[in-house]
This record gives C-alpha cells, structure tokens and sequence, in this order.
C-alpha cells in the first residue's frame, strides 16, 4: 500500500494504532476457520471512534481498498479473512458498555465480548440470555454480524431477535443509529422496529459486508436462576423431533436443548465422558439434552413436569442422567470449545437451520458424504427459535494431512448443496453457499442491489454473502 | 314519510369512519362470517360495500358526482340486508342510511325501480303477471275461503304470483289447526319494493290504502307469509308513517303458537330429513324473529335441522332484498347461490326458509349451482305433517 | 392515464376487475383516516394473483406510472391514500391461507384479514397471539406493511417480531420470497434469518414503498386458554411506569396491558361502562387494565400471584374490576372500534411508543397541546413488547367542523414534534412525522437511496414515506 495512504491512517487514529509489519499482517491472515485459504492484508489500523472509522471508510473509498472489519476473529466460516492489499479494521478497542436499566437493554461497543458483558451484567442481576459457544472470544458485535445463535437460542431464537439497534458507520463513512435511538432524544434503545422500514436487520448477519458496526444495542433480562437439566430418550426419530416441537408448542422453557443420535453421543462420550463425569450410558437411537431455566421456581416444576408427560406421551423416556445437560448449560462458554478441540483435529463446519422436522435430513446427508468421501465427522445440532434447529456438522481432518483437507473441502461443498435441496437454509451467508445460490437469482440480486446502493465501490469484505 | 332532515342525514352518514369492517369481517366469536354479499358475489370494489356506497352517497348529495345512472349504481347494489349494521359499532344505521339516501336521491336515472313502482301504483303487484292472478291459487285449494273474517291471510305477491305451494300450505295448515281465515279479494301490494327503492311518498300512499282495505276485512289479526310484507306491515307502516295496524303475524309465528297450544298436531314426516333453515333478514335481523321457525322445524317429527354458518343475526342475505333482484338479478342469483353453495357444505336434503322472496331466489340460485338441494318454506314441510 | 396502460392493465386482470369509474375512483380516494385530504386515483385494478400483482407493477414501470398498494385501507394515518395519476392496486383478492403445523407458521394472501385468519386457526386450537383493534378489517400483509401492533403485543412485541418471511413484488416486477422460503426447496417459512441479511425488516413498515408484500408467512401458537383479568390501581405516574417495567423484569409477560389516566377512564367508562357492564367505580389517579394469558393454569396462578406481589410493594392496589380487561380482551377485535366510535367525533391519530420508563413524557406531551389548542382528545395506548409503550392519542373533532378539524391538523404536527423531542418514536412512518425529523437526516437518507435503487423509476407509493428528496 502506497506509504502516502499509510500515513494518512496514522493520522486518523494515530501510528500506534496502525500496522503494516509482516509478522502482524501475518497474525490478521487468518481466523478461527480452519482449512481454508488465508491472505495477507497491507495494513491493520486499530481505530477508536466511529469518528474514525468514518474516516478510513472515506479514504478506503477514495483509495479503493478492500476493508475488512474484525473483532473477535473467532469466526468458524472464512468470513474475516482479509483480502491481499486490504486493510484490516480491527474493534477491539471500542469497549463502553452503557446499561439502561429502566429501558431493559444494554448498549455494547464492538470489541465487547460476551464474556465480559456477563460479567457486567451480573452485577446487576441481568443477562443477555444467549451466546454462541465462543462466548469469551467472540463480540457482540461480531455475532451480531454473523447472526448467531447458542445457548439461550432454544428460547430467545438467533441474536437478531435480541438486537434493539445498532450504530453503523456505513461505507461513505456516514454514521447512523438504528432503532429508537435513530431519534437522538431517545431516553436510549426501547425498540427496533421504530422508524418504517426496518434497518437494524439489513446489518444483521450482513458479515461486514454493508458498514461497520460500531455498537450494538441488546435487550436485557433479569438473571435467571432456576435450572433444571435432563436427558430424554427416544426409540424413533419420528418421536425426537416432535418432542422439540411440542416442547416448543407447549412454551417449556427451554433455555437449550440438543438433539444427539447414538453415534455421535457415544464419539463425544468416548472423548469427554470422563471429564465431565457423564455415567456410561446404552443411548438409545436419539437423546435429547435439555435445560429448563425459569425465573420462579413453580414455573420451573411447571416446565418439568410438562416436558416429561410430553416426553412419554411421545413413547420416549426420561433418562435421569443431568451431567450431560448441565455441563453444556454451565460450562456454555467453554464446553463446546472443549469438545471441538479434545480430538486433536482441524475441521469446517456447515452451519445450516433446519425445521425439527428436517432434522433427520441433515444427518442423513452428512453420513452420506462421509461415507462416500470417506472423512469422519459428526452433526448435531440445537433447538433455535420458534421452529428452528441449528445444526453445526463438522467434517474432520488431520492439520498436517493437505490431501485429507482437500477431501474435506470438496466434502464440505458438497454437502451445502445436498442439504440445500433437502430445505435447508444458511445460517450464515458464507461464501461457499455462492455456488448453490444460483438457484435464486432474484434474491441474491436483491441483495446485490443493496450492497451497491451502500458500497458502490464493493470495498466492504467483498465477496462474502454468497459472492455477491 | 316525514320530511328528511338533509343536516342531519348527512350528520349520519358522517358517522361512518370509513373503517371498512363493514365489507366481509369474519369473527367467529360474535358469529360473523362475512358481512356484505354484494362485496362478495360482484367484482369486490370498494362501492360494493357499505363504505364505498357511503362516500359516494355524499358525493351525489354534495352534487360532488353528478347524479347519472351509472353513479347511483352503489346505491341500488344493495340488498338492504342489514349486515353492516349488525357490524357497525358507530352510533347510526347504515341500511336505513341507504334507504333514506335512495329516497333523497329519487329522481336519480333508474329505469328497473320506475318500472317497479309504476306496477305497483298501477296494478298493484310488482309482478308483470298482474293482480288477477294472484287468487288463482285457491282454485287449487279443496275448499272454500270466506273474504271476511277475524283472521286475515294476507299471501303477499310474491307467493300469490309465484309459489302456489306457499299459500297453499298455509291455508291447510290454518285449517288443520281449525282456525277460521280469509282471504282478501283484491289483495294490494304491501308496498315494500317501493320504500326499500326509495318511492317512500307512493309507498305512503299506497300504505293508506292497503291500511284501509285490510281494515275492511274486519280482521284482529293478519297472518303473512311473507318476511317483507311482515316488516313492512309490522314496523314500517307504524314507524316511518305512524299508521295503526291490526296484531301482524307471520304464519311461523302463528303455527309455532298452535303447535304449542296444541291446535296443530304434527304427523312425523315419511323419511327422516336434515334441513337447514336460511334467516330472512327481514324476519331475523329486522323484527328478531328466530326462534320460531326453528322451533317449529325441531317439533317436526323424524326431521333434524342443522345450522347454517353464519345465521341468526349474522346471516347473509339471500340477495333478493331492496329491489336488486330486479335491478341486477344475475347479482342477486349469484349470492343465492352463495347461500346454496353453504347449504350444500351440510349434507342436508333442503334449504328451508320462510319468505317466499328468498325461496325464489334460491330456487334461481340452485339452479345456477346445478344443485341437488331442495328449496322450501317451512310451511311446505309443515304441511307434510298434517 | 394513457389508453395504452390501460389496456394493457385489462389484458392481465381481465375487464370486469380494473375499473376508472369515477364513483368507483372516489370511493379509492380516501381510507380510515379521517382528518386528511383525499385524492382520486386515476384507476383501480384487483389482480387475483402474485403473477398478476407482477405484471402490473411491469406495465406501471412502463408508463411510469405511481402505484398504490392497498388491503383493507383501515389505515388511519393517510397512508393509503393515493397520489394524483396513480394506479390502486387492491391486493383482496389474494386470499390464500396455508398451514405448516410442523413448521408452526402459516402463510396468508395479502387480501387475508386477521378475524379470517384467526377462525381458521381456531379449528387447528392454534393462533396468532397479536391482532390489531381494526382486526376485522385489517390485513395481515396491511399490518405487516405498518408494522402494526394491539392486543397480544404486551407479551410478543410488534407484529414484525411474529414474521417469518414474505412473498414480495419488487417495484420491477421481479418477485421475491424472504426467510427460510427463498430455499425453493424449504418445506416452508420456519425461520426469518437466513440467507444473511435480513431482507424481511425492509419491508416491515415499508408502507408499500419498497415493494408488495403478495404473501405474509407467521408464526403461529398454540391457543391459549387459561386467562387472568384484573386492574390494578396507583396513586402517581412514577409508580405505575415501575409496575409494567417490573412485571416485564420478572418475566410477567400480560397479553395486554394499558394504563388509564383517571380523567380519560372516566371518560371512557361515560361512553361505555353500561355496555360493557362495568361497575361504577371511583377510579385512582392511574389504573393498569391488564390481561395475563398462560397456557396452563398453574403458571397463570404463578404470574396472579406475582403481579399482586409487584403492585403491592409499590403502592398499588387490586382493585378487582375484571370487566374492564376482559371486554377488552374477549372483544379485542370489536371493543376499540366501538369505543372509537360511540361518541359521534373524528379524530386523528398519533401512534407512537414511547418506553414505560417515560410514560408520563408522552401524557405531559399530549395534555399540553390539548390545552393549547382547546382540543379534546386522549391519551391511551399499551405495554407493546420488551420495553415499549404504543399511544395512540385521540385529537377530536366535529366531522362537519372544518374550523375544528384544521386546528386538530395543525395541533397534530405540532404535537408530532413534541413527541420526537420527548424520546418517543414513530409507531408508523407516516407524513405529518416530516418536520420533526431533521435531525435525522443520515438515516432517511439511507431509506431514501434504498428506495432510488429498487425503484429507479419511483413508482411504488412515492409520496408515503418522509423522506428527503435528493
Ligand atoms: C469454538 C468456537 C465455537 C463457536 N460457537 C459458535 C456458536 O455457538 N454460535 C455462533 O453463532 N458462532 C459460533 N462460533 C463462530 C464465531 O464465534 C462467531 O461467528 C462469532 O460471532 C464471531 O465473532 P467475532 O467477534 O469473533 O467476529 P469475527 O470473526 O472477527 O468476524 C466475523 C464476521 O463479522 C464481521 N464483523 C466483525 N465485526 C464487525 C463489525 N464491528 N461490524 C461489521 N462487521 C463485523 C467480519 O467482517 C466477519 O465477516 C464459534 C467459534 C468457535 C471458534
Ligand atoms: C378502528 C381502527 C382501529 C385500529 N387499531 C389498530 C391497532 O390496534 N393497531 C394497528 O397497528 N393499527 C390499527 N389500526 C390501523 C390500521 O388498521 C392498520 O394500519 C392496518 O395495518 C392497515 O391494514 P390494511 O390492510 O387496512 O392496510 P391499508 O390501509 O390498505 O394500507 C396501509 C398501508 O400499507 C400499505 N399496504 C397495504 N397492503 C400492502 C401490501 N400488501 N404490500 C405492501 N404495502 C401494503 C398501503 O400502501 C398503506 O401504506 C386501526 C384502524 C382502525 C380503523
Ligand atoms: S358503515 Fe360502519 S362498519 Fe362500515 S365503514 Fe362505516 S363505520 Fe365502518
Ligand atoms: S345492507 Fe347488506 S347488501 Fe347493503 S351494503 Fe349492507 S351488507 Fe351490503
């Protein structure tokens, strides 16, 4: 990059704040994916402000340089890495975190971690009452433009459902305020949906491709403290996936609950059993891992009571063993970490949402393409939302072993384009869906036309959301 | 017809906030099902119901839209049927609205209602057969009927005229039950197609004299068979022309009395039949008379009667009412056959009613839906039973 | 309108279903909203399909020629009112209802109504838990389109948070499906965020600018049948804001809360207590009618016990009149029309939320212009979600007043702009909103140039939305 436009970013946020050192550029090149391609970026600046980012949005503009903004970098799906000769922007500095007690919300800068926000919060009593399983690297923000969901989804659905709005800095360096705050009297956030057409969700899951999001504004809710954890099994896969739904239908308060199949609960138990202290257990063909969670204890037993008659109504059986669901519940910012990493592999994930009733779908596709391809691997997935699963495959391979990661790319593509017919939908819009969206030209054109109304020069990590 | 008070017919219509509930609200908890049959069975734009018919009905009083046949349409595309009021929650009248509103606006182009109140003032029926037939349905009765007596049948023009099966029925079961009827001579016009189309001056007219010609029968009491005779004998001559009537009854009303007291003893029918009953809305939602004729139907041996949805209060309108089915009779078909269509969802072997206005219609609308559905007055099937 | 559009309009919708009789136009160019001025369309077409709704808005681009979306034009704020030369598109026709009750949402044609809708879920024991009062007339794609909000939304938020996609004619005519339905493979709406962005909220509140909502796919629930009626009294503003923050902080979520002022109750209980069967009542300085809703009775028994806790410990008191919430609830689709209705006045109206927390900005706000100006009106509205409190203050006038109703307009906007400077916020986007609205430039600005790109000739509903030309 031309030393010019290098020190016209130091005078934007000032020289310790910007890098273009090889080992740092380095350290930007890739993220928590794994097997993927990685790519050197020419500078990463550390701003501030939305100031700030306003102004390196105008001069990247000016300049055309392809801008990537990162925050945690603990991204699962290539999202943040950065393009060559781009520059990185990087949030970790914006770090207020404002409460707004009577207005049940919390405002969180993008470099706040979920993490440190319940850490907040809990000394207040309250709780943002979801996070995604990378709880203590990810940001708000960097969910937010993701779109996840985790723990606390079986309830609250995907984080979007918890946005109240969001300040943006949006590729010409405009900044806006999204939700009640757009009206700078607002007493803070109360609302997303004020204003006409929605805008706060056009940023949601939008990857860093429309602007920059600066801070983010979150409901809040008082802590919850009643808890309830139990295994449910089940005999027919039929009865498993109705059991969510009822459960579902029937407003149980499910905070999280999994859905596992004999096989991949035996690999985990094989690798974490032990550590988590989980008995030895014959699983039966499904289980479903559940936490209750209720703010009054009568509710709670209510719930209790309701999900083990709709358990046996079901034909499935309550197990009794509550390690499992505990450990996943309590231990939510760690435990997934833990079981992703405790078999020494690399892997890609496939996030994808399926209706419980397509549950059965996806792992039946993903058995296929481990069959034919020959890879390990394994799929589970969670209740997230009204009538929604999360399932998170995840296609296995030796870090040092490039032949078995090209199988598992070539895998991995695969197998977004067989779920995709079963009636799958992304979870996030990475870039490998860009192939099969071709299917839906008119929305994918829609889409495209809005990132060229905010980015006309396409400098905003171009080429994530499915490639357009 | 007392004289219209233009302030305060257009302090009415302003009543009308232009919500549009009044088009086809379904809300099962109060019954609704549908509110406007015009709105349902033409093309659906906004003046096919009560909110469109409204803002134009201003705009002719205004002089805003010139008073052409073409813009009065809306106002004669209408059945009367009183279902938006039944829905309205402001503090006015709809229907009646309307029909003030076509009496104000009377010298509007409208070929059809001339036509209709010319027959009337003239011949007394609106019906091109003329009065004379209107007793030929005695000759088929197997006895005679005195001209003159405490109770009066008056059978209405469209029975006379039309249905043959009607007067004849009642007539037997009026003389099952022993009780000593006549039957007028010249039996006039009750004058109902003349308000409900907004010749509200001949209508009082001929009120005039109908009053007085019944009232030379010497009857205590006229029987009906007919819903719109029955408003219009009952609540319209003493309401809009403060005439008094002697004790008007529907023969429902009647036969349901005798059928109580014992009078009528009813034989069970052949076969067992299912039957639904259609509300006249001149019967049910003007005068609240539904009780009656179902319970007469669930005394009728071996008979079962199941409910149409909507009905009661909530019934739509057979689309005979306020002149349309002379004034658009391929309209007013069309939402008998609506109706037809809801009866045939009940598996039942007939739609009964007890207006021979709405058997006509139905009988129109079944033959446009090609269906198997047998229309009927409940006398018919009463008479079944002797 | 050119000859040529219009024939081309009859060629797609067939003679009987386009009309530009002027009756017919005149009865298009006005809606609910009483208190604005109406304007004739140059014609009405109502297309029987998405494929229809698309070719017409073809043959608009075209001729250029402005298009207004309409459904049931219950719509009180003049937003379906139409522009000079445009063509209406009367959307009734689209009647469809489907069911996914494994998926637990259903699709609705935008010629559905909410009272449809909820008979036919009915027989399924199933519901879509928030209709607004005008339920018997309003769409549910009309509602979408102004993200609307009513009786349910104390417990689930705007009727936008229950969307779980759209079918939508872009102003081009192309159409769209949003949420988990643009996989054509889907077995349905299930989920809203897929496919990245969140292109459903765009249209959400749009009011017809960016498109045609043709489809509304929604959540729906299981029936509830276990309710709980009650009203609740406090002697001041700041303790009866605490008590709807704390009933939502302790997870006590009514279907249906409103707070009424003393003097507006009183009011209200004139016009209907008899009807409604209330009991005289000396009335607190500030009531709370509310109705909790659960689906089983043991956790209804639950919320009884902790609001009563809650309203005790700040200085409220039961007060036991259960008539009040009940007729509101029972009669949710009615009760409102009537009281709207009964004292024989126009009105317009000023939806808004404003947060409980400031509850009082928004009655301070209103009574001062009541007073200003001599006007009388109200000031109710209800808890409608996480932390929001709609109003929709009444401003009356005579209908035959047209002194009186000018001064209703202008108190109105001056009112709008009070309401903006208290916090409170747009409930609907609509006109009168304008003046108020400087400060947000930037923002309008990304709306606006949203729209330039979808709608390059400006076609769809081009005067509704404030915002600033370029
Ligand atoms: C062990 C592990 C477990 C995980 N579990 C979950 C889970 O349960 N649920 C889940 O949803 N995800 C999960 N993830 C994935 C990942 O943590 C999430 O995608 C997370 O939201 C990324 O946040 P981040 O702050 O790290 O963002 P980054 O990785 O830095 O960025 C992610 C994307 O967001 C964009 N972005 C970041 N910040 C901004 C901003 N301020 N403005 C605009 N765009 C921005 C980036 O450009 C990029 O496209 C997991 C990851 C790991 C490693
Ligand atoms: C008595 C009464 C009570 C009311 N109570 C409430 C209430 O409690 N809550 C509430 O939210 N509202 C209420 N309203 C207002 C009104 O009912 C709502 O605004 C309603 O959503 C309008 O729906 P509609 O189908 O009548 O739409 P219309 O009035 O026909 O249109 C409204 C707006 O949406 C656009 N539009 C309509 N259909 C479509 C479509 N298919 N695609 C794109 N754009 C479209 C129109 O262009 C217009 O801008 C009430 C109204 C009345 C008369
Ligand atoms: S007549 Fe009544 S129901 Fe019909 S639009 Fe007018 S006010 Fe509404
Ligand atoms: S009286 Fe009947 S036909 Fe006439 S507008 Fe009302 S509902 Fe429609």
């Amino acid at each position: 990059m031309d030393a010019s436009i290098i020190k016209q970013i130091e005078d934007i946020v000032g020289p310790e704040y910007v890098s273009t050192r090889e080992d740092v550029l380095l350290t930007y090149s890739s993220s928590a994916s794994m097997i993927c391609d990685t790519a050197k970026p020419d500078v990463v600046v550390r701003p501030r402000t939305a100031e700030e980012v306003s102004k390196l949005l105008k001069l990247a503009n000016k300049y055309r340089i392809p801008v990537t903004t990162r925050s945690g970098g603990s991204s699962l799906q290539e999202e943040v890495i950065p393009h060559s000769g781009g520059m990185i922007i990087e949030m970790m500095r914006f770090t207020d975190i404002k409460l707004f007690e009577d207005l049940r919300s919390v405002k969180v800068g993008a470099g706040i971690t979920f993490g440190q926000l319940d850490k907040f919060l809990l000394e207040h009593d309250l709780w943002l009452p979801m996070c995604p399983e990378s709880a203590l690297v990810a940001t708000v923000v960097g969910n937010v433009a993701v779109n996840g969901a985790g723990p606390g989804s079986s309830v609250y659905g995907s984080i979007a459902e918890l946005v109240l709005g969001m300040e943006v800095v949006l590729p010409n360096g405009e900044i806006i305020q999204t939700g009640s705050e757009a009206n700078p009297h607002a007493p803070g956030p109360f609302l997303r949906y004020a204003f006409g057409p929605d805008l706060t969700g056009l940023f949601i899951g939008s990857l860093g491709a429309f602007g920059v999001i600066t801070s983010v504004s979150m409901k809040t809710f008082k802590r919850m403290k009643h808890f309830h954890h139990e295994t449910y099994g089940f005999h027919s896969i039929d009865a498993a996936e109705r059991f969510l739904l009822e459960i579902q239908e029937h407003e149980i308060h499910t905070v999280f609950a999994s859905l596992y199949e004999d096989r991949v609960l035996d690999l985990f138990m094989s690798m974490l059993g032990d550590e988590y202290g989980i008995p030895e257990y014959e699983w039966p063909l499904r289980t479903v891992s559940m936490t209750i969670g209720r703010l009054r204890e009568d509710e709670l037993n209510s719930d209790i009571e309701m999900a083990k008659k709709i358990c046996e109504d079901l034909g499935g059986y309550v197990i009794g063993i509550t390690e499992l669901p505990k450990g996943e519940w309590e231990l939510k910012m760690w435990t997934f970490v833990r079981a992703c990493y405790v078999h020494g592999w690399h892997w890609r994930t496939l996030y994808h949402h399926q209706p419980p009733s397509g549950n059965r779908k996806s792992v039946e596709k993903i058995w296929e393409v481990m069959d034919e391809y020959g890879f390990l691997g394994h799929t589970a997935g969670f209740l997230s939302g009204h009538a929604s699963m999360n399932m998170y495959p995840h296609l296995y391979a030796d870090p040092e072993d490039p032949e078995e990661q090209q199988k598992i790319r070539d895998g991995h593509q695969d197998l977004a384009r067989r779920l995709f017919k079963t009636g799958a939908v992304p979870f996030k819009l990475a870039p490998y869906w860009k192939d099969i969206l071709q299917e839906i030209p008119d929305y994918m054109d829609l889409l495209r036309m809005i990132k060229e109304v905010l980015d006309p020069n396409g400098i905003m990590n171009p080429g994530v959301l499915g490639g357009i | 017809m007392p004289t219209i008070d233009m302030e305060e017919l257009i302090e009415e219509l302003m009543q009308c906030r232009r919500c549009g509930i009044c088009r086809n609200a379904v809300y099962d908890d109060m019954g609704f099902d549908g509110v406007c049959p015009i709105w349902r069975n033409s093309t659906g734009f906004e003046p096919d119901f009560m909110r469109g018919k409204i803002i134009i009905a201003l705009a002719l009083l205004s002089g805003e839209l010139e008073k052409t046949a073409e813009n009065v349409k809306a106002l004669f595309q209408c059945t009367l049927c009183g279902n938006c009021t039944e829905i309205c929650a402001a503090s006015f009248d709809p229907k009646e609205a309307m029909e003030t509103v076509r009496y104000v606006l009377n010298d509007a182009p409208n070929p059809v209602r001339d036509t209709l109140a010319k027959r009337v003032i003239d011949t007394n029926t609106p019906y091109e057969e003329g009065q004379e037939i209107k007793q030929n349905w005695l000759n088929e009765l197997d006895f005679e009927v005195p001209n003159q007596s405490d109770v009066v049948y008056f059978v209405g023009c469209t029975a006379a005229t039309k249905l043959h099966q009607i007067p004849i029925a009642t007539a037997k079961i009026l003389q099952a039950a022993n009780v000593e009827f006549a039957v007028m001579e010249n039996e006039p016009c009750c004058g109902s197609v003349l308000l409900r189309t907004g010749r509200a001056d001949e209508a009082e007219e001929n009120a005039l004299t109908v009053a007085e010609s019944i009232k030379s029968t010497g009857a205590k009491r006229v029987v009906v068979s007919c819903a719109g005779c029955l408003k219009t004998l009952r609540k319209d001559y003493a309401e809009k022309f403060g005439i008094e009537m002697p004790e008007i009854v529907h023969i429902v009303e009647f036969a349901q009395k005798l059928i109580e007291s014992g009078d009528l003893n009813l034989k069970p029918l052949e076969n067992s039949t299912k039957v639904t009953y259609h509300d006249p809305c001149h019967m049910g939602r003007e005068l609240n008379v539904y009780d009656a004729p179902r319970s007469i139907l669930e005394s009728i041996p071996n008979l079962e009667l199941v409910e149409m949805h909507p009905n009661r209060a909530q019934a739509l309108c057979c689309g005979a009412g306020g002149g349309l089915r002379s004034y658009d009779s391929e309209l007013a078909k069309k939402i008998a056959a609506e109706r037809v269509r809801h009866a045939e969802t009940l598996d039942v072997s007939a739609l009964t009613s007890a207006c021979p206005f709405c058997e006509l219609n139905f009988v129109s609308g079944s033959k446009k839906e090609e269906s198997e559905i047998e229309v009927l007055d409940i006398v018919e099937l009463l008479s079944r039973c002797l | 309108m050119d000859p040529q559009a219009l024939d081309q309009l009859r060629e797609i919708v067939g003679d009987e279903y386009i009309s530009t009789r002027k009756d017919v136009l005149l009865s298009y160019s006005s809606s609910a909203s009483t208190g604005y001025d109406s304007q004739m369309p140059a014609a009405v077409v109502r297309p029987a399909s998405t494929q229809e709704v698309s070719e017409i808005v073809k043959v608009a681009n075209k001729f250029k020629i402005p298009v207004i979306p309409r459904s049931g034009g219950s719509s009180l704020q003049g937003e379906v009112i139409p522009s000079p030369e445009s063509l209406v598109i009367d959307l009734l026709r689209l009647e469809e209802i489907k069911l996914y009750k494994d998926l637990r949402s259903v699709t609705v044609g935008a010629g559905v109504t909410f009272g449809a809708l909820d008979k036919f879920l009915k027989v399924h024991d199933l519901w879509v838990p928030v209709s607004p009062e005008s339920a018997l007339v309003c769409t549910v794609a009309g509602n979408v389109a102004v993200n609307g909000a009513g009786p349910g939304s104390s417990r689930y938020g705007c009727v936008g948070e229950l969307v779980l996609g759209l079918e939508v004619v872009l102003p081009d005519g192309r159409v769209i499906n949003t949420g988990s339905e643009a996989n054509p493979h889907a077995p349905g709406p299930f989920l809203r965020y897929a496919f990245g962005p969140d292109l459903t909220g765009l249209f959400i509140g749009s009011l017809g600018s960016l498109g045609i909502i043709t489809k509304v796919s929604i959540k729906t629930f299981r029936r509830m049948h276990h309710f709980y009626y009650d009203t609740y009294g406090f002697p001041d503003m700041p303790s009866v804001e605490r008590f709807l923050i704390e009933l939502k902080q302790n997870e006590v979520h009514p279907l249906f809360a409103s707070i009424y002022e003393g003097r507006i109750l009183q009011f209200f209980m004139d016009m209907l207590g008899e009807e409604y069967g209330i009991p005289k009542h000396q009335w607190p300085p500030l009531t709370v009618s509310m109705t909790l809703g659960r689906m089983r009775d043991d956790l209804l028994q639950s919320d009884i016990r902790m609001v009563k806790k809650i309203c005790e410990e700040i200085d409220g008191h039961v007060i036991g009149i259960s008539e009040l919430p009940r007729g509101e609830w029972e009669d949710r689709m009615r009760v409102f029309v009537r009281s709207s209705y009964v004292h024989g006045w126009h009105w317009r109206i000023l939806y808004h939320h404003q947060t409980p927390a400031n509850w009082h900005k928004s009655v301070d706000a209103i009574w001062e212009i009541m007073d200003k100006h001599g006007l009388l009106g109200h000031t109710a509205g209800f808890l409608s979600g996480h932390s929001s409190y709609n109003f929709y203050p009444h401003l009356y006038f005579f209908p035959d007043d047209p002194e009186e109703e000018q001064k209703v307009r202008a108190a109105h906007k001056e009112l709008s702009r009070l309401l903006l400077k208290s916090g409170a916020v747009p409930f609907k986007l609509s006109q009168y909103w304008t003046d108020g609205l400087a400060e947000m430039k930037p923002y309008l600005e990304l709306i606006r140039i949203i729209k330039d790109r979808l709608d390059p000739n400006g076609i769809m509903h081009p005067e509704v939305l404030p915002i600033p030309e370029e």
